[in-house]
């Protein structure tokens, strides 16, 4: 489907969403990917990352959390939607249909 | 320990950075992270990354929150409920809210639509705009110079020869009532006019049947309108049918065609043309000197006018000689300011219904005064109500209402209510139309509005008026303080100056248009009644036609023996139509001078028939037989004025029309009358008997005897002339036609200004009422502690009293200008009073005050324990 299309990133952000559970927001979810996928992300470009996410309906949101470090400000938290899912699941589905086609190359490395 | 915020300055700038609705959740996330790297590292070094996330932050600067339930349908849903809830809840405000505004449009809509009607005349024509009246400026001597609507018959053709500029012309020359002979019927065509073959190609008057390049080919062809053209032949086909205008071979006339009746905005009105071919005589072709007809040009594409004009001179010497230039000259009126440009033009007979531009500006003045009054009305009201309303305000504000959208929430409104108001005008125009209709003498049909072009435009119009009056009440109300407007007083009193000053202003504007519009009725009024210098009451004009004068002796006679009929005399030229001129010769000490002057052919008695002063000598009489023969004549004081000059003798004096000598004398001097409107002032004229012919014979009945009269007139003239059916016309209906034009215009202001006065207290009578009950409470005070219910009507009126006299101060001397201004231009005007101000003045005071005094009379009459409970 064009337009719905998931970026590597944006799956990633997705996938740490998902893993967060009812805990997601924009914070967390780098510190998630910072530490699953060992590599440096600004915050920036979560924040980018997940109101894509959401305008695209992978994602819904709520607000609530305020605390005292983050200055009274209160947080979005991030739900994957049962569309999140399946968007999610047919990209797995998609890689692991190109797995079984190349089973030997798995073998002999 | 005390918390360690990021630093204040990148923070602003984080702010200008994100979208407002996602700001807080942003700053907070990058707020947490300063903290958690404040543990890790050096502040510093914390500061640094911040700003390095607030940096990055910059790639969303687009970023919105899509709110997934964002639906402004919603909300609109609630201002449209919000919106009729107010109205049904204030049923008497919104009335006179939307009904003034009706009122002022539905005169806006009506005007407009007149308007269009007088500027649409003669634009049917697809060559308008390079066809030309010729018209003239004549001078004859002692007589005023006059434009006149009138040419000569072989100017067209020869200017068509001598000037390449010029491509066509065409005469349009009225034969008017004429009698035709369709089998053993007698039929009247209303307006037969003979026209040159070009006429059907520069005019594009509608054919129905019969080639427009080709029905004229025979001299003694005649094409009619389908309306005649169905009285006479039925259900017949009309072409090729054979009609008699009398006895002899000459007389017949052959249907060639038959064209749509002539639209009513259309100068040229005519029920049947024939060409000119049968009157195109020798002696015709060469008439230089007299003027009877209209000439049409057209011009070539791009024609410098002023220039072709500019040659005229040189034309009328080529053809008239060099002393030409005395009398004459030549202007091009173009046609589209023909019926709206003409009013200074006289011999105009060939313009119908025609108006006066300035009357035309002075309708669109008006309706946009009365418009701009009811808008002004509807602001007031509005802003007035913005009080009661403003803890709807408070609350919206509240619940996170921008102020833009309370704007536009109450613009929205005010929009809605401009177009309830548009409907209502349209319901109130139809009905309305018909008696207008009546009144101006013209047939608007308000489907002119219901085209797509029109329509969006009048809704595009109802729109900006609901916007304009809808902007300054929906900004007050956006700018409430929210916590004072959910106390519910969210209005102060001191804001309403602007508010006084749009009072000021409608009352100035409505007192301006009335005191206006009776000075208008008064001069008019004095016109007609001014002493005309002869009576034209009880007298019935028929007119004389060629068959019938032959018996116009008997038929005289026969008419003195009736017994309600009193008197019975004829002339040339009706009285009330400007008269035409002539060349005169008179004789003065021994030198023989030529002049000029009008004239007018009368029998014996016309003096004594309308009781005309005679100054000196005697009035003409059938007792002398110089009279008798032609050989006497009369003169008015200012031709005896221009005669005696030197202090001749001017009674026996010899005298005769131009051309002959002097055989006659003047035998007597009758005091100025005034034969032509009053407006201009009255030129030399004599008078005398000649034998040729009359155009109308003049009966005098008995007064309270007319159907009678009528009724003898009509039997003598059966007997006489049975060819002929019986018409006649009163002499003062005549005289009264002419200021139609004035009449209509004084009536549709006096309507105008009737509404301007309503709408004006309507919106006063709301504002009225508002004021006073946001001031209950206070009057309630006031009588607990003693207050008498006048002196509490004093104070409420007290103020509405100065709003008025400000205004009057202010229009007062404006109008007085003005009026001064127009009255100007009137030969015989009256003065303007100071009462008649004074009049307006108080009575729209009273109008205010009664208004005012309505209301404050209910609140000061009220028990105080009821207006002081209200909390």
């Amino acid at each position: 489907m064009r337009g719905t299309h998931l970026g590597e990133f944006e799956e990633l952000v997705l996938l740490a969403v998902a893993a967060l559970n009812d805990n997601a927001y924009a914070v967390v979810v780098k510190s998630e990917i910072e530490e699953k996928a060992d590599r440096k992300v600004n915050i920036s470009a979560i924040h980018t990352a997940l109101y894509r996410l959401e305008e695209k309906g992978f994602l819904e949101s709520s607000v609530g959390g305020a605390t005292k470090t983050r200055g009274g400000k209160s947080k979005r938290f991030f739900k994957v939607t049962a569309y999140g899912f399946k968007s999610l699941r047919e990209a797995q589905s998609l890689r692991q249909s190109f797995w079984s086609v190349i089973p030997q190359l798995s073998t002999q490395k | 320990m005390k918390q360690q915020q990021p630093p204040i300055l990148l923070r602003k700038l984080l702010k200008r950075i994100i979208a407002h609705e996602i700001y807080d959740e942003v700053e907070g996330d990058l707020a947490e992270l300063y903290q958690e790297r404040l543990h890790e590292m050096s502040v510093a070094r914390a500061k640094w990354r911040y700003f390095i996330d607030v940096l990055c932050s910059l790639r969303n600067f687009n970023l919105k929150r899509k709110l997934k339930f964002y639906n402004p349908l919603v909300m609109y849903k609630n201002y449209f409920k919000i919106t009729f809830r107010n109205l049904l809840k204030y049923k008497g405000y919104s009335f006179i809210n939307i009904f003034g505004l009706a009122l002022g449009m539905a005169s806006c809509l009506l005007i407009l639509l007149f308007v269009n009607n007088e500027l649409s005349f003669d634009g049917f024509h697809e060559k308008k705009a390079n066809i030309y009246r010729l018209d003239e400026v004549q001078s004859f001597g002692a007589v005023s110079e006059q434009k006149v609507a009138l040419s000569m018959y072989p100017m067209g053709p020869n200017l068509l020869a001598d000037y390449p500029e010029i491509t066509d012309f065409t005469r349009y020359w009225t034969l008017g009532r004429t009698l035709v002979q369709y089998k053993d019927q007698s039929h009247y065509t209303e307006n037969l006019v003979r026209v040159d073959t070009s006429f059907l190609k520069m005019f594009d008057f509608q054919m129905i049947e019969g080639n427009r390049y080709s029905v004229f080919d025979e001299p003694n062809n005649l094409i009619l309108s389908e309306t005649l053209a169905k009285r006479i032949f039925g259900d017949e086909n009309p072409i090729g049918q054979v009609i008699k205008t009398g006895e002899g071979d000459e007389n017949q006339i052959k249907i060639t065609g038959v064209f749509a009746d002539v639209p009513d905005n259309s100068h040229l009105q005519f029920d049947a043309l024939t060409s000119t071919k049968l009157w195109d005589s020798e002696d015709r072709r060469n008439g230089w000197g007299s003027n009877y007809l209209n000439t049409y040009l057209q011009l070539a594409n791009n024609t410098d006018v002023e220039k072709l004009e500019a040659k005229f001179d040189d034309f009328l010497v080529k053809y008239m000689g060099e002393e030409v230039l005395e009398f004459y000259s030549l202007f091009l009126q173009p046609l589209s300011d023909v019926h709206l440009g003409s009013m200074d033009i006289t011999h105009d007979y060939n313009n119908h219904k025609k108006f006066a531009r300035s009357s035309v500006n002075i309708f669109l003045i008006l309706a946009f005064f009365v418009l701009l009054i009811a808008s002004i009305n509807f602001m007031n009201l509005s802003t007035a109500r913005a009080a009661t309303r403003s803890r709807e305000v408070g609350v919206r504000k509240s619940i996170g209402a921008y102020k833009g959208q309370i704007t536009g929430q109450f613009m929205m409104e005010s929009i809605m209510l401009s177009f309830i108001a548009l409907i209502i005008a349209f319901l109130l125009s139809f009905a309305a139309i018909g008696p207008l209709n009546g009144i101006i003498d013209r047939n608007l049909e308000l489907s002119f509005f219901f085209q797509p072009l029109h329509l969006v435009l009048v809704l595009a119009i109802a729109i900006f008026i609901g916007f304009l009056s809808g902007v300054y009440p929906a900004l007050v109300m956006s700018g409430f303080n929210t916590v004072m407007a959910l106390k519910g007083s969210g209005m102060k009193a001191g804001k309403s100056f602007f508010r006084n000053a749009l009072v000021v202003f409608q009352y100035a504007i409505a007192i301006a248009i009335i005191i206006g519009t009776v000075l208008a009725t008064q001069q008019l009024n004095y016109m007609q009644n001014l002493d005309l210098g002869f009576k034209k009451d009880l007298v019935v004009t028929v007119n004389m036609y060629n068959d019938t004068n032959s018996k116009y002796e008997l038929f005289k006679t026969e008419l003195r023996n009736q017994s309600n009929i009193t008197d019975v005399t004829a002339t040339t030229q009706r009285l009330g139509n400007n008269l035409h001129q002539t060349s005169m010769q008179y004789r003065a000490d021994t030198a023989l001078i030529n002049g000029s002057s009008s004239f007018v052919v009368v029998d014996n008695n016309f003096m004594d028939f309308f009781e005309m002063e005679i100054l000196e000598g005697r009035a003409l009489s059938d007792q002398y037989a110089n009279d008798k023969a032609g050989l006497s004549f009369v003169v008015n004081e200012t031709l005896a004025k221009e005669l005696g000059a030197g202090d001749r003798e001017v009674l026996g004096m010899p005298f005769h029309f131009g051309g002959n000598d002097p055989l006659g004398t003047i035998v007597g001097v009758v005091k100025d009358f005034s034969y032509n409107k009053l407006n201009l002032k009255v030129e030399p004229l004599f008078m005398s008997q000649q034998p040729w012919g009359w155009s109308e014979v003049d009966v005098k009945l008995r007064a309270d005897k007319l159907q009678e009269g009528l009724a003898e007139i009509e039997a003598v003239w059966s007997t006489l002339y049975p060819q002929r059916p019986f018409e006649y016309q009163f002499l003062d209906d005549h005289i009264d036609k002419m200021y139609q034009s004035e009449q209509q215009l004084t009536k549709v202001i006096s309507i105008l200004s009737v509404l301007a006065i309503i709408i004006a207290s309507l919106g006063l009578f709301g504002l009225a009422s508002f004021t006073v009950k946001q001031r209950l409470k206070e009057m309630g005070i006031r009588k607990v502690l003693g207050a008498s219910v006048s002196q509490i009507v004093m104070i409420l009126s007290k103020k509405f009293t100065a709003l008025v006299l400000i205004a009057f101060i202010i229009s007062a001397p404006i109008t007085y200008y003005m009026m001064d201004q127009w009255l100007a231009s009137y030969a015989n005007s009256i003065g303007i009073g100071i009462g008649i101000f004074l009049i307006v003045g108080l009575g729209s005071w009273l109008i205010a005050l009664l208004t005012v005094s309505l209301q404050s009379y209910r609140v000061a009459s009220s028990n105080p324990v009821e207006t002081l409970r209200i909390e």
